[in-house]
């Protein structure tokens, strides 16, 4: 299986999108002085965005598991019938979603179905430019949220990813969210500390790219000790789930490594309306029911699991998690228990502002177009339900005039 | 800044791996233009890359199963040899005394982007190795013939499970979006068809051989680019290369490699021209003469690898008697860059990826590692008063910055971290 990251993404839209130079690398204590000195109001809507990189496979993620073309369609990958989570009496969730499941059953999670924009295309760095900038017809440098971005007031701490580099999503005309790594940093110490700090220092000899790296090692320095705590402490408690060899279930993977610290910055009050995380390995081309059921197990497990984190916060109300991937899968499996690129896929969105349940039409596999599946959705009917319902600002300037809406959310 | 120093640090760091002691002032002594020559012509013999013996990389047979006593001597086998090779490439970069025909073979690498991970085999990672070897100067349509039928590149891409009876499309559309033409220059129905024409492949992965099973191969005719034909794999392979797109696309790469990830290839460029017969050289020597070289807009950050070997060349050390090659490794690991390992199929990024704050960390360390083992015999040379601006001709920097040579001159007393700061500087880290 081609893993297909986000790196792989940004090397290849980077000439295109604007990200980099005008990313501001956030420092650990950035955010904690920002969120000791100017909380985020109480109540304030967060969104979550989760990208899942390399084309998840939807019709193995949302089943519809009393279809007999499911399983004539794809022999060799298609789940038994009873092995599933059943959601309603057509559609079921892939085993390993057991978190996700219980979730639904509490009437906090939307699957938006069949999902996805005209002329599918199906290359990963195309379609995932496409998701991300919300413009299928014309390639553009800005994402939809670093559109959205642009409208704020400025500050670096109001949409930040984590990672090492910036994905186009947060990547504005005049700002960008901002990158926060994922790992501790340690600072060197002594003669070599001050004169890093020298090497740091901006020069106007600097062109972009050294102005960058002088940024990047400033940055490094920018990380105090005392403040560091914030993120050493232990994550928010998971009220409602078992507690397993000292951690909560799921709590290892790279997904819920990321939310771990997202949940810990949110409990600290972070001053942040948009966060991004995001987790890859999605094209599964070859042997895919393991590897997809692993990752889809680590997407279920690290969202319920920072769901529930959240409940030990002030912020439960206030978050909602966003699922998306660059585009599903073909409908027939391609004879290496894997499946090609395709089309459209369902989205996930869960939190208490939800109202549960499903929305968009099912995809037929009895009417396939060019042998896949249809899109019942555009992607910007959701993103304008964000936009206006959650985040509370005119859809206009990030979408233009885009008069669609799924309306996901409680009234 | 000096517009004949930016052109041959570029000479330098970017169409090879940087200067060892003194090459630097000798290049400016000898001026742009044979400076330029030197760096492209390829020598009958190389003297210094013909100390670096080659791996001993074997079939190791097929692997046995879990839980077996033959298991473990595999196992470890595998290991040592993907070390080996690892290591193997690196000596060569750092110790040949010609640099191009590393920097294609490494340009190469990223391009047909294949990772050990994946295909676990250090033999038939070293066979693709020779195959980009072979070519890396040479013609496209015969590198691009025989890295279809190369095994490493079938197994990364499920080459060898798809059949006339279900066509898997992973090889058909990389080659088209990745490795020939780039991406929506052709429609989703080409990759249909050269998915076709792309089945049958059968391959032993420990043998690194591949063959074509007729039975399993589709030998219908295909409409490929708007052409009916009966296509071979390898006739496929000569039909995209001779397409005018793949001229836009390679040069479109190699300016993305050579002169800048940042800003877009001009349309005009004429490295596309100079690969109309599909030979890499004219292309590489068009760039090389192209005015962009001189042109201060076009800076590039030195991928991991890069920064590591040009190191290594300045402070005369070579990667296989570093202590020790595990440690090695996980510093470039943590930079996020091993040669055979490549994230994905579209290769390693470029420019800011390799400039974060945890990046900036992980560098220092590596860095102090490495020129604790280091006599720093070059620097020591050069009298404590001139060091600051002399250093800058051992390294082959361009510039330095007022604010680094501040750095510089805090650090006079102290080699060690005075040579920290220099391979820690923007100035170093970028190719300005």
């Amino acid at each position: 299986m081609d893993t297909v990251t986000r790196r792989k993404f940004l090397q290849l839209t980077a000439g295109a999108v604007a990200v980099g130079a005008a990313a501001p690398l956030l420092s650990v204590d950035e955010i904690a002085a920002a969120a000791v000195n100017r909380p985020l109001a109480a109540g304030t809507p967060i969104v979550v965005m989760v990208t899942l990189y390399g084309g998840n496979d939807g019709l193995n993620t949302v089943i519809p598991y009393t279809d007999s073309l499911y399983f004539s369609s794809r022999p060799e990958i298609s789940y038994k019938a009873d092995t599933l989570l059943p959601l309603d009496a057509e559609l079921a969730l892939n085993p390993a979603m057991k978190g996700l499941k219980s979730l639904w059953d509490q009437k906090k999670v939307a699957i938006i179905r069949g999902v996805g924009y005209p002329k599918p295309d199906r290359s990963h760095f195309s379609s995932m430019a496409k998701w991300q900038t919300a413009s299928p017809e014309k390639h553009i440098n800005t994402g939809w949220l670093g559109r959205w971005i642009d409208t704020q007031a400025e500050d670096s701490m109001l949409a930040i990813s984590l990672g090492s580099v910036l994905p186009p999503l947060f990547a504005g005309a005049k700002r960008s969210g901002s990158v926060l790594p994922l790992g501790g940093l340690v600072i060197p110490k002594g003669s070599v500390a001050t004169n890093c700090l020298q090497l740091a220092k901006i020069s106007r000899a600097d062109n972009s790219l050294m102005a960058a790296a002088a940024t990047s090692m400033r940055n490094l320095f920018s990380v105090s000790t005392t403040v560091q705590p914030i993120l050493k402490a232990p994550a928010p408690v998971a009220v409602d789930l078992p507690v397993t060899n000292g951690g909560n279930a799921g709590g290892d993977s790279n997904l819920a490594q990321q939310l771990d610290v997202v949940a810990k910055l949110i409990a600290a009050g972070s001053p942040t309306k948009v966060w991004s995380v995001s987790l890859g390995g999605f094209d599964t081309h070859a042997n895919e029911a393991n590897a997809q059921a692993a990752l889809l197990g680590s997407v279920s497990d690290s969202i319920s699991r920072f769901i529930s984190q959240m409940k030990s916060t002030s912020r439960s109300a206030d978050v909602t998690v966003v699922v998306y991937s660059e585009f599903g899968r073909r409908v027939v499996g391609n004879g290496s228990q894997g499946t090609d690129h395709g089309t459209s896929g369902p989205m996930f969105i869960v939190g208490e502002k939800v109202n549960g349940g499903f929305y968009g039409d099912q995809p037929s596999l009895k009417n396939l177009v060019n042998g896949d599946l249809a899109v019942t959705t555009d992607f910007r009917d959701v993103y304008a339900t964000i936009l206006e319902s959650l985040l509370k600002s005119p859809v206009e300037p990030v979408l233009g005039k885009w008069s669609g809406r799924t309306k996901f959310l409680k009234a | 800044m000096n517009a004949k120093r930016l052109e041959i640090a570029r000479l330098s760091h970017r169409f090879a791996f940087g200067p060892r002691p003194g090459e630097f002032a000798a290049a400016l002594a000898a001026g742009v233009s044979a400076t330029r020559q030197k760096v492209l012509t390829v020598p009958t013999t190389d003297a210094g890359a013909a100390l670096v013996a080659n791996p001993v990389i074997t079939d190791l047979g097929v692997r046995p199963k879990p839980n077996t006593p033959e298991i473990i001597p595999f196992v470890t086998g595998m290991r040592n040899q993907t070390e080996q090779l690892t290591i193997w490439w690196l000596d060569r970069m750092a110790v040949s005394d010609h640099g191009l025909s590393e920097r294609m073979a490494w340009f190469w690498h990223g391009h047909w982007a294949t990772s050990i991970t994946k295909v676990d085999h250090p033999l038939a990672m070293y066979k693709q190795n020779q195959v980009l070897r072979q070519y890396a100067l040479g013609n496209f349509a015969a590198m691009s013939r025989a890295m279809v039928n190369d095994a490493a590149l079938q197994y990364w891409l499920d080459g060898q499970t798809s059949t006339a009876k279900a066509p898997n499309e992973n090889l058909a559309r990389e080659l088209m979006e990745l490795f020939i033409l780039g991406v929506n220059r052709y429609t989703e129905d080409d990759v249909k068809a050269l998915a076709r024409v792309l089945t049958g492949y059968q391959l032993s992965l420990n043998a690194a051989t591949v063959l074509v099973n007729p039975k399993r191969r589709d030998m219908g005719a295909v409409t490929l680019l708007g052409q009916s034909s009966t296509f071979t794999a390898e006739s496929a392979s000569d039909y995209l290369v001779a397409k005018a797109d793949c001229a836009t696309f390679i040069a479109e790469r190699l300016w993305y490699r050579f002169i800048s990830s940042t800003e877009e290839m001009p349309k005009n460029l004429s490295a596309v021209g100079a690969f109309a017969s599909r030979e890499v050289a004219p292309a590489v020597a068009s760039l090389a003469q192209d005015g962009a070289m001189s042109n201060p807009k076009y800076s590039m950050v030195k991928s991991p690898v890069e920064w590591f070997i040009s190191a290594c060349r300045a402070l005369e050390l070579t990667p296989s008697k570093l202590i020790d090659s595990k440690q090695l490794i996980n510093h470039l690991n943590k930079l996020g860059q091993i040669p055979f390992y490549p994230p994905n199929v579209g290769g390693w990024p470029a420019a800011e990826a390799w400039l974060s704050s945890a990046s900036a960390q992980y560098r220092i360390a590596f860095a102090s590692w490495l020129i604790k083992q280091s006599p720093l015999r070059a620097l020591n040379e050069i009298p404590v008063d001139r060091r600051v601006l002399a250093s800058a001709d051992w390294l082959g920097v361009a510039q330095w910055s007022p604010r680094t040579q501040a750095a510089l001159r805090n650090a006079l007393g102290d080699p060690q971290e005075f040579t920290l700061l220099a391979l820690c500087s923007p100035e170093y880290v970028v190719s300005a």
